[in-house]
């Protein structure tokens, strides 16, 4: 006999409700799954992924039933699969060594299978080790594939997945996803190409195309410093904001990436894909609902209203650089192509700016300068919304300078947000100063934000797709680099190398905004 | 930072100094009520790390006999070692009445951010300043686990809650039960083991304090539209009786160890004895399942005091329904 169970405040309830489950307090997730680790050998899953896993485990996020599998070239067996995972984390995690009854409980459900990307049978042996998980792990059928390879193995990956009956087809009990790590193609041409074979796979509600960017606690504050407050949004506007200035500037160098770098340069590595995000997030109508869809359907729209680049002004309206030899911290640096695998006459930038034009009705008009360097004075990401000087000056003694109102979005290493604005000296005369209100996430709500990586492992987990993005976005941000990319190698820069490292990029840079009365600001 | 203990009935004078120290950034005032020396210390150094994490203006009033004027120090160690980002007035209310000390504390507010109380006292009588304080706060913060009486702390709350329901009322002792009712929730997860929760005829819970055993048979039963048959019985919504066992044992303030026994099967769940931030999970009987092992989450005063404040406004349904029920237990 069936007992219908009725709550005990009236709401009407039944045996496929648990009525211990109202109220409760819990972020786990709640789907059982399997998360498989392409590449598990590498560098991102030993440093990121891995200890992201452990403190969704620790901070009781992961579901309750979970297997992770790790798939490599690496001749491992699952014990050194596990006992390299333990020194990762132990070396990595933000929550310091893995420690016992935890660690074991989480490396019992930790395997491993060797095998190339091209082999078939190292596929179905994958298979056979996530069948056997949902069996006794009780992952019901749910798969979460992370491609944290190379991205000229992605095709080749997803055919295999197919092939070995791993796809969604394959999988009516359960739902199956992928996240692909980026670049997701190199070029326009390779990304449609990509999109091709990810398609003949997986639906696109199925793809999550990670850009650790979006994960980070500053970026989704954009939208709620948009859309939670009252007092931005009408400013936010043609009107009132004279530009905006995206900032992605790293002190690193390629850290022996050189081999990659070289054929990829700044405007690929961070300007298609970061940078553009950002771009499109304060620019972005308000969503209809906070849904996955709503938002990226909005951040679509933005990038489809980016002005195409005019080929007779692309190299008007870019800047791009290298940086030459200097010192960062007071240690000296080498310059580009002195890096190993860099070649010696290379053209690739390593700093790159782009003047954007969003034509609508909000921001016509509004230069949307975006940059993005390496070896630079300062690691600095932050978004800053210039707005318009005042209409007619009434206060300031001769020679006062009335600064622009500047609202300041600081995504890393600091995070927060800053307000400058114009204020009075103290004292009989009315002299005029530029001050700062400062808001710091650190200290205003004295909590760490987690790791980006765990954030989105975990909305991927969850099915949330809000922060990954969609294939039509990817698209456009390629179509709308795609000119720039072609001029920039089809042009040697006699120029190369233009900055210093520790400096704040090369002068090509300054003259893009002098060339309208503005400048950056300073790194 | 001044010395001088400036005089509780100066409040300009007061409100002067805090000005002179107004911090950068302030998201909230902590008002603190210190009945006693003995608990003083202990609140002091947790409200310290509530601070010393959100920007705050403490106001820390202090009751406990012959505790008279007020200083005021810019950051929670006396010194200027957190930037300046907090700023604390320690007053000695000793001499003052409850609605003296309520409205000195009212008029040294920051204005325009939410006022969380952290109600430190055993007693929560209508006469004493509680109610005061608690109309002026937009969220209140007791501790029903004292270890000493709290069955009898639990029933005044009930009833001060039933007659003050506008502002949020978080019982600290409430809030670490949490993790647990999360352990027990799961095992009812699986909806094939959901009948499971028709046939309960027994319930034990271990813990160090009284209130943490009453809270987590409360809401279980107030989940499951159980009544309280004495002081140490229910009965389900059939007429069948569920004996409730609480033996005190362990650290106070939290839960040992729970079992759930079925018609069927038993539910445990245990803290581990050799680290007190996991607790191993099975099940006996026909529905045996291996053990798992759950990370038990923070559940010190400071991080608890600091989610209720985070929190913010709002009531809490089911906190409710289980205090009624906790109620009706403690009466018998």
């Amino acid at each position: 006999m069936t007992q219908t169970l009725s709550r005990p405040d009236g709401v009407p309830g039944g045996t496929d409700v648990n009525p211990l489950r109202a109220g409760v307090a819990s972020n786990r997730i709640t789907d059982p799954c399997n998360v498989v680790f392409f590449g598990a050998s590498g560098d991102l899953v030993k440093r990121m992924l891995m200890p992201a896993m452990y403190n969704l485990r620790l901070g009781d996020i992961m579901p309750n039933n979970y297997g992770i599998v790790g798939f490599s070239r690496s001749e491992w067996d699952t014990d050194q699969f596990r006992d390299e995972m333990h020194k990762s984390i132990d070396e990595f995690s933000r929550s310091g060594p893995a420690k016992d009854p935890l660690w074991s409980d989480f490396a019992k459900r930790v395997s491993y299978v060797p095998g190339s990307f091209d082999d078939i049978a190292a596929f179905k042996k994958l298979k056979e080790q996530i069948d056997k998980n949902d069996e006794e792990l009780g992952t019901q059928n749910n798969r979460l594939f992370y491609l944290s390879t190379p991205p000229s193995v992605f095709s080749q990956i997803i055919g295999m997945l197919e092939q070995a009956g791993l796809g969604p087809r394959n999988n009516p009990k359960g739902w199956t996803r992928i996240i692909i790590e980026k670049p997701f193609g190199t070029d326009l041409d390779s990304a449609r190409a990509l999109q091709l074979e990810v398609g003949k796979v997986f639906d696109e509600r199925q793809v999550y195309r990670i850009d650790h960017y979006l994960g980070k606690e500053p970026v989704q504050d954009i939208m709620a410093l948009r859309f939670a407050n009252v007092i931005f949004e009408p400013i936010w506007n043609r009107r009132y904001i004279d530009c905006v200035q995206i900032t992605a500037a790293e002190t690193v160098g390629v850290e022996g990436r050189g081999g990659y770098y070289d054929n990829a340069g700044a405007l690929r590595d961070m300007i298609q894909n970061h940078v553009t995000n950002l771009l499109a997030l304060v620019a972005m109508e308000p969503p209809v609902t906070s849904t996955a869809d709503a938002i990226r359907d909005e951040k679509y729209k933005v990038l489809c209203a980016l002005r195409a680049m005019d080929p007779n002004k692309i190299m008007q309206d870019t800047a791009r650089g290298q940086y030459d030899e200097g010192s960062i911290g007071g240690k000296p640096v080498p310059g580009y192509r002195d890096e190993p695998s860099v070649s010696p006459q290379s053209n690739t930038e390593t700093y790159a700016a782009v003047k954007f034009y969003i034509d609508n009705w909000r921001w016509a008009d509004v230069p949307f300068y975006l940059r993005s360097g390496k070896r630079l004075a300062r690691k600095n990401s932050e978004i800053a919304i210039r707005f318009k000087s005042i209409p007619h000056k009434l206060f300031g003694e001769t020679g006062d300078h009335i600064g622009n109102n500047t609202l300041v979005m600081k995504i890393q290493p600091e995070e927060g947000v800053s307000l400058r604005f114009s204020a009075k000296v103290p004292g009989p005369k009315m002299h005029i100063r530029s001050v700062s209100m400062d808001f710091n996430y650190g200290t205003g709500f004295g909590v760490v934000s987690a790791p980006a990586y765990e954030r989105l492992i975990g909305d991927a987990m969850r099915g949330d797709a809000t922060l990954f993005t969609r294939w039509d976005a990817v698209e456009r941000a390629w179509e709308q680099c795609m000119p720039i990319l072609e001029r920039w190698q089809n042009s040697y820069d006699d120029s190369f190398p233009n900055y210093s490292a520790g400096s704040q990029g090369p002068p090509s840079s300054d003259r893009l905004l002098a060339a309208e009365n503005r400048e950056w600001r300073k790194i | 930072m001044n010395t001088d203990a400036i005089p509780v009935s100066d409040i300009e004078a007061i409100q002067a100094e805090l000005t002179r120290h107004k911090p950068a950034m302030t998201t909230m005032n902590l008002v603190v009520w210190i009945d006693s020396d003995i608990k003083r210390d202990w609140v002091i150094e947790r409200a310290t790390r509530v601070s010393a994490k959100h920007p705050s203006r403490t106001i820390i009033l202090d009751s406990s006999p012959g505790r008279t004027g007020a200083f005021v120090r810019q950051s929670p160690n006396g010194a200027d070692d957190d930037g300046g980002q907090n700023s604390r007035v320690e007053i000695g209310v000793a001499d003052l009445t409850p609605v003296a000390a309520c409205e000195l504390a009212t008029s040294l507010l920051a204005p325009d951010v939410p006022t969380v109380l952290w109600w430190s006292a055993d007693s929560l009588n209508e006469d004493t300043a509680f109610r005061c304080f608690f109309d002026n706060a937009d969220s209140a913060v007791v501790d029903s686990s004292l270890g000493v009486r709290d069955a009898s702390t639990l029933d005044e709350l009930s009833t001060f809650y039933e007659q003050h329901r506008r502002v949020a009322l978080r019982d600290l002792a409430w809030m670490r039960l949490h993790p647990w009712q999360d352990i027990i929730a799961q095992f009812f997860d699986d909806p094939n083991l959901r009948e499971e929760l028709f046939s309960i005829i027994k319930l034990t819970i271990v813990s160090g304090s009284d209130a943490e055993a009453l809270y987590l048979s409360g809401w279980l039963a107030s989940r499951l539209g159980w009544n309280a048959v004495g002081h140490d019985a229910f009965t389900d919504r059939y007429g069948h009786r569920i004996r409730f066992q609480h033996e005190r044992d362990g650290q106070p303030r939290r839960v040992h160890s729970i079992a759930i026994t079925s018609a069927t099967s038993t539910y445990f769940g245990t803290v581990d004895k050799d680290d007190n931030t996991v607790v191993r999970v099975w099940v006996e009987g026909k529905n045996a399942r291996e053990e798992r092992i759950f990370p038990l989450q923070a559940v010190d005063n400071a991080s608890l005091i600091e989610q209720a404040a985070l929190e913010g406004g709002g009531t809490d349904e089911i906190f409710e329904t289980a205090l009624r029920m906790v109620a009706t237990l403690i009466d018998g």
